[in-house]
């Protein structure tokens, strides 16, 4: 079989061609930086349990955050709401349902990421694209998967989980801390900031690179309570 | 009808209403679900429940309900991602019609029953079974979802207690032919190299192996190695172009069974070329072959024994004559050109070699002879048990190395060693406590001569757990009839109706994954805890537990002393026993529980990512390679010859089936078809057709089809440019659902020496209806 090429008579828009030009040069950039340790040979076997938190990926972070334009960052022409987002997951951090068609052959690394990649407008579906957080993983489709048809074979009982609530600064005018996970969602600026992201969540200070100079995470530990050694 | 990407985009700019997803999907958005009354979540760790890849997961908890899922940061297997089933594995756990009581046939009739009640009836079933037809008369047939335990105490109460060596499981149908793949080439069990070889790799050639769909995070993985330096090709060898083609460098169809022959031409040019590694080959290699014209095992009790015959290197220079790649090129389709590409990224001595495959090679009637195939390969050049060098044999289920392969819970074998010899015997017999004489030296039926048996009445009394034979045996008309025939007594374990549940005369409400406490052993020797992380519904006993009980009621109890607390534990560190020495040692259940999965031989806490590399390995002897599961210390290259398939198309069945699996839906769907998203997905089963073969039947996209073999047919829709392409003269149809049992096309010839079925080749025709 051939390789599969991006077929010419694609319908493309205006966007695409500008954001193709800056995919082509950063997406390597930013994935070989975030892999670019090699462990060799035993002694380094120990250490090879990685933390996929944000500040393990945070220069991955920082020079995404360099790439994207000022005006991208300022956009705010979106018609998302956090009901469509949360449509398309089953619990807070499930990863997303497709929801437009795609073809087959699955030429996922080519065909998701020339849009989710970079975002902005795609003539065809007349909406702004979402990012996503995580462009370094290229097998998009064994995550995100369309819907056929619409029954059930079985029903189910399963419960979710409410969405986090938004905005809860501890004091007024506190930066909010994080309510979600950060795993595989490290990347702060692909869904908050643009005019791909979701109103509800998107930030009024996009131009402000280091998100986590104000915005922590929060946990479900227990409050500080001091064990003094005897 | 195929849409084409133009009529798409202009069909969805007509509706671009699409704008409300909400709308689009009614019942599985999230606003659909009810929310648990949440106080936060807790997040616990498990192995997947789904396939041999074996992803570390975070399962978030809220009170006694399980709502999310992440994958497990620490666990080296997945570094935090999972696939699509196994975010979503969750759900699994609560179908609506869950099994939650025990249920007994009753004048016909499925009867809930107390569970005692039922128990009480699986026990004197077996003993008068035993009375009346005698001890192989009953028999035990398990699987690689199996939990660790599950496995060994089914061991224990067969071989061990009642003295039958009628135990077997799903693995047979699995992973058989990759077991006698590594004892015929290494005389030990399972894959010397680890995951770790993926980032470190140049080259990796899938030998008839969807990765990208069946094992999805270690794709992934290979991706982003291919992405981190540019060089890295990724060699898709297969028999139809599937996702794995696609995001491949090189796709390289060939024929049905020509693989064989391929992997001997490899071997010619690397000689011819003069790549072979001598150094490595002259110290750790030695040659052997075996018998030739070795049958397909169609009839009943037919019987096979290999016999070895050492040779020497120009005994084997003399053999590979046949497959010139130009000879090789008329046989199998692959031009010569390819095959010599093949040979070069061996021969290459600056590229590190990794081969990966999985049912393509293990699913044929000459499964044993590949994987030897593979392997010489790699041993002509030495790339083997080294970081990023090796021949990788992947495991289809999240526990048939740990349960089947590592617990032997088949019928040749015991947790350590086989039952014909006598140390092995013995060894068991002391540590399960029972006079030596129980243990039969005689192995019984293999998979399909079990359900043979079944069918013609030397079994009467067979358990099925965690399986779905009545989905998954080939040439499945046969066995079902034989299963419902009178006078044979069925005990299934299960939680979900399935048709192996409908054959059922006792039905035991099973727990399922994390309602209970288990262990699992994935493809690179990593055994991987989990405990009780939610409450079991109803009537739920786990299989381990199921077991003890009824062993208890056949006069056991001395074997099975365990508390209801603790037997997890307690059979753990008995089992342990059977593998205590530095080849083989399994971590402590502290550490097990404590890390997300520890590779084993685990000596003085450190795993061994590499085994027979002196590097790495600690029982590896001298400071190299050391072969030493075979009793020459090296590994074996076999001549293995090609010899054609079971069946063939002919005229009158013209093309070939081919049978498998894909990303939504684990094995039968008993399971992933109650998670809404993944039916929702692919809600039912189809049949894929080159678009070629189609247009000349005049078949069209969604329109019915009747695939027929000489044993069964199955109508199904026709999927034309759907994920996976057959190539002209060749019909891929899925598995997991039970509406198109494509089982009752396929054929029960197996490999002779694994007796692995293959349930990649047999010959249909296809009808418009």
């Amino acid at each position: 079989m051939e390789k599969p090429k991006q077929n010419g008579d694609q319908k493309v828009g205006k966007v695409f061609l500008i954001f193709a030009g800056i995919c082509i040069v950063a997406l390597p950039l930013i994935v070989f930086s975030a892999l670019s340790s090699e462990p060799e040979g035993m002694e380094t076997i120990a250490a090879e349990t990685q933390d996929m938190d944000f500040d393990d990926s945070g220069k991955t972070i920082f020079v995404n955050y360099d790439q994207i334009s000022a005006d991208y960052l300022e956009g705010t022409s979106t018609a998302r709401t956090l009901d469509e987002y949360y449509s398309l997951r089953q619990y807070p951090g499930s990863p997303p349902l497709i929801p437009h068609k795609v073809e087959e052959p699955d030429l996922a690394p080519v065909e998701c990421l020339t849009c989710h990649a970079r975002g902005g407008w795609t003539e065809e579906l007349k909406k702004n694209t979402p990012i996503t957080p995580h462009p370094e993983q290229e097998a998009c489709r064994q995550c995100h998967i369309t819907v056929t048809e619409a029954g059930l074979f079985v029903e189910n009982d399963w419960m979710s989980l409410a969405p986090p609530r938004l905005g809860r600064a501890s004091l007024p005018g506190a930066p909010p801390p994080v309510p979600h996970d950060l795993q595989m969602r490290g990347n702060c600026i692909a869904c908050h900031v643009g005019p791909g992201s979701v109103a509800a969540i998107r930030v009024e200070h996009p131009s402000r690179g280091n998100c986590r100079q104000c915005h922590v995470p929060e946990t479900n530990a227990p409050l500080f309570e001091r064990k003094p050694k005897s | 009808m195929d849409i084409t990407r133009r009529q798409f985009i202009k069909s969805a700019a007509a509706q671009s209403a699409v704008a409300s997803a909400a709308v689009l999907f009614p019942g599985i958005s999230f606003g659909a679900w009810k929310n648990v009354s949440s106080g936060g979540i807790e997040w616990k760790k498990t192995p997947c429940r789904f396939c041999g890849t074996g992803c570390g997961l975070l399962v978030g908890v809220s009170g006694d309900r399980a709502v999310a899922v992440k994958g497990d940061p620490n666990c080296t297997v997945n570094k935090g991602l999972c696939c699509v089933k196994g975010y979503h594995s969750i759900q699994i756990l609560y179908g609506k019609d869950r099994v939650t009581t025990a249920l007994v046939r009753k004048n016909g009739k499925m009867v809930e029953t107390p569970l005692k009640e039922a128990l009480d009836l699986v026990a004197s079933k077996m003993q008068e079974t035993i009375k009346s037809h005698g001890k192989d008369a009953v028999a035990m047939y398990g699987s690689g979802q199996w939990s660790i335990t599950d496995g060994y105490v089914s061991s224990k109460l067969f071989k061990g207690c009642i003295g039958t060596n009628n135990l077997e499981a799903n693995a047979r149908l699995c992973m058989a032919s990759a077991v006698t793949g590594f004892l015929t080439s290494f005389g030990m069990d399972e894959p010397m190299g680890s995951y770790d070889d993926i980032d470190h790799a140049d080259v990796f050639i899938t030998w008839g192996n969807n990765m990208a769909e069946m094992h999805p995070v270690l794709f992934s993985r290979m991706l982003a190695n291919r992405k981190a330096k540019n060089h890295v090709k990724i060699i898709d060898l297969a028999t139809r172009t599937t996702r794995n083609s696609q995001a491949a460098d090189k796709s390289i169809l060939f024929k049905p069974q020509t693989d064989l022959a391929v992997a001997n031409a490899i071997c010619y040019e690397i000689i011819r070329n003069r790549w072979v590694n001598w150094d490595f080959v002259k110290k750790h290699v030695s040659f052997h072959k075996g018998k030739t014209n070795i049958g397909y095992g169609t009839q009943d009790h037919f019987k096979f024994t290999d016999k070895a015959e050492t040779v020497d290197f120009e005994a084997y220079k003399a053999f590979l004559e046949d497959y010139t790649p130009e000879k090789v090129e008329k046989l199998s389709g692959v031009p010569a050109k390819d095959i010599k590409y093949l040979a070069a990224l061996f021969g290459d001595p600056d590229k590190k070699v990794v081969s990966y495959w999985c049912m393509g090679m293990n699913q044929h009637t000459r499964g044993t002879w590949i994987n030897n195939l593979v392997y010489n390969c790699h041993l002509l050049v030495g790339k083997i048990s080294q970081p990023g060098n090796g021949p990788f044999s992947l495991t289809g289920q999240p526990s048939a190395c740990g349960t089947v392969r590592e617990v032997g819970t088949l019928t040749h074998k015991l947790p350590k060693g086989v039952v014909m010899k006598e140390g092995a015997r013995k060894l068991a017999a002391k540590i399960w406590d029972v006079p030596v004489e129980n243990i039969d030296p005689k192995p019984t039926y293999h998979t399909v001569e079990m359900f043979r048996a079944l069918d013609r009445g030397d079994i009467r009394f067979m358990w099925i757990q965690v399986t779905n034979p009545m989905v998954t045996m080939p040439n499945l008309n046969r066995y079902r009839d034989g299963a419902k025939k009178d006078g044979r007594f069925i005990v299934v374990s299960e939680i979900y109706p399935t048709p192996t549940y409908d054959v059922a005369d006792v039905v035991l409400p099973a727990a399922l994954w994390i309602e209970r406490e288990g262990f699992f052993g994935n493809s690179e020797r990593r055994t991987q805890h989990n405990e009780q992380i939610i409450p079991m519904p109803g009537d739920c006993m786990s299989n381990t537990w199921q077991i003890i009980e009824v062993a208890r009621r056949m006069g056991f109890e001395k074997q099975f002393p365990w508390s209801e607390e603790t037997y997890i534990e307690d059979t753990w560190n008995e089992y342990i026993q059977f593998h205590d020495n530095p080849k083989h040692r399994m971590a402590p259940y502290n550490d097990l529980k404590a890390k997300s999965g520890i590779v084993w031989p685990y000596v003085n806490g450190l795993e061994t990512k590499w085994r027979y590399n002196a590097k790495y390995d600690p029982a590896a002897e001298g400071d190299s390679f050391d072969f030493y599961g075979k009793p020459d210390r090296r590994a074996w290259i076999w001549l293995r010859p090609y010899e054609p398939p079971a069946e063939s198309p002919d005229s009158e069945y013209p093309f070939w089936l081919n049978t498998g699996r894909i990303l939504e839906h684990w094995h039968t769907g008993s399971m992933t078809r109650r998670v809404p998203v993944l039916h929702r997905a692919v809600p039912e089963a189809y049949v894929e057709i080159n678009p070629d073969d189609a247009a000349r039947l005049g078949i069209t996209n969604g329109i019915k089809v009747k695939v027929s073999s000489r044993r069964g047919s199955v109508t199904m829709k026709a999927s034309i440019n759907g994920r996976g392409r057959p190539p002209r003269g060749m019909v891929f149809v899925p598995f997991f659902d039970e509406s198109y049992l494509i089982n009752e096309a396929t054929l029960d010839a197996f490999c002779p020496i694994s007796k692995q079925p293959d349930y990649k080749k047999c010959a249909v025709k296809l009808e418009i209806v």
